[in-house]
């Protein structure tokens, strides 16, 4: 129902059109790799601000087909177990409990390209990107339940 | 009330002075030695010839070995000691650095730990920082370009984690409020 009543202004879909993909592309370029700046953090918080922009565009309906909120559920869960979960439990199990905890040198990947190489990897491949999808999540599914307060009102004026 | 905003113009008023003498106070901006970044005063004893000339030899007198493990850089708080042949000594200007092995499982290397310097007839132990290991091995241990991701992901990894909680912790307390439908 409210997809008609949502003003679809023509110049803010078509820039909104334009500019997600790009804001998702710089979100990622942001939160993986080591060479720019930024970190797992601001990446996620660029990613967010792109589905940001898509509901404020769009109308909430469209950015829930876009992005549900199990997915939501669903990222920040991963997140969170990437880094805390799989980092960790790796190894600890890996080393059969000598190696501490987040010590990333005894994943199994050590013996292959080194020690030094794994925990550079690991942290800015899996352990950023594991903090990026967290807070993506987190922002989203924030302001997805503070968007909804404006829907149940307007359901009941009517 | 009058009192009262008085009393609250004194107080933004003194912080501003505390903040303008700290700013005059710091360091320059980007000094890789200043002292906060460097090392940290243990203790001093007296500058002896038989102190001064084992050191130059490259051994550590006992005086100093005892009174650093009497601070508490003991094996049993998981700090490496100063036991004979794990340990080497460079002499640099104004002073000695010790390097000391490190027994972890991953980086058995040579690590500076302590920093002696000769002052006016005592010799001052100074302890090298966490962050001289940050910024000298993240090349060596991480192989990563950016100091700031390994500091912020490897050496302070516990930090990171539970910002992370804190975060999801955040979007969960928000569920909790305000999501009123079954719908997850």
């Amino acid at each position: 129902m409210s997809q008609k009543k949502h003003d679809e202004d023509v110049i803010i879909t078509t820039i909104s059109r334009l500019m997600i993909p790009f804001i998702l592309l710089y979100g990622l370029y942001v939160m993986v790799g080591t060479e720019g700046a930024g970190g797992g953090f601001q990446g996620g918080t660029v990613l967010a601000a792109a589905f940001i922009l898509l509901v404020t565009a769009f109308g909430i309906n469209k950015g829930r087909e876009k992005m549900p909120e199990s997915w939501n559920a669903l990222f920040k869960s991963l997140g969170l177990y990437l880094y805390a979960g799989v980092g960790g439990l790796l190894c600890i199990i890996f080393s059969l409990g000598k190696a501490q905890f987040l010590n990333y040198c005894a994943i199994p990947l050590a013996s292959i390209i080194g020690g030094p190489a794994t925990r550079g990897f690991w942290v800015s491949h899996v352990v950023e990107v594991g903090i990026g999808v967290t807070v993506m999540g987190a922002f989203v599914s924030i302001f997805y339940d503070l968007a909804r307060k404006d829907e149940v009102l307007e359901e009941e004026e009517r | 009330m009058k009192s009262l905003s008085l009393l609250a113009l004194i107080c933004v008023l003194l912080l501003a002075v505390m903040f303008g003498y700290v700013i005059e106070d710091i360091p320059a901006f980007g000094d890789a030695n200043s002292p906060p970044n460097k090392y940290v005063k243990l203790f001093s004893v007296d500058a002896e010839d038989s102190l001064v000339s084992s050191l130059n030899a490259g051994v550590i007198p006992p005086e100093i070995k005892n009174r650093t493990e009497e601070i508490g850089y003991t094996k049993e708080n998981n700090f490496p000691t100063l036991d004979e042949g794990k340990y080497e000594i460079n002499r640099t200007e104004g002073g000695w650095d010790v390097l000391v092995m490190k027994d972890e499982l991953y980086y058995p290397g040579p690590e500076k730990f302590y920093f002696i310097k000769e002052e006016d007839g005592r010799l001052d132990i100074y302890r090298y920082s966490i962050p001289v290991r940050w910024e000298e091995k993240t090349i060596e241990e991480t192989e990563l370009p950016d100091m700031v991701t390994s500091g912020l992901a490897d050496y302070r990894g516990y930090d990171t984690m539970y910002e992370e909680t804190v975060i999801f912790t955040g979007a969960l307390s928000v569920i909790l409020l305000l999501r009123r439908e079954e719908r997850l």
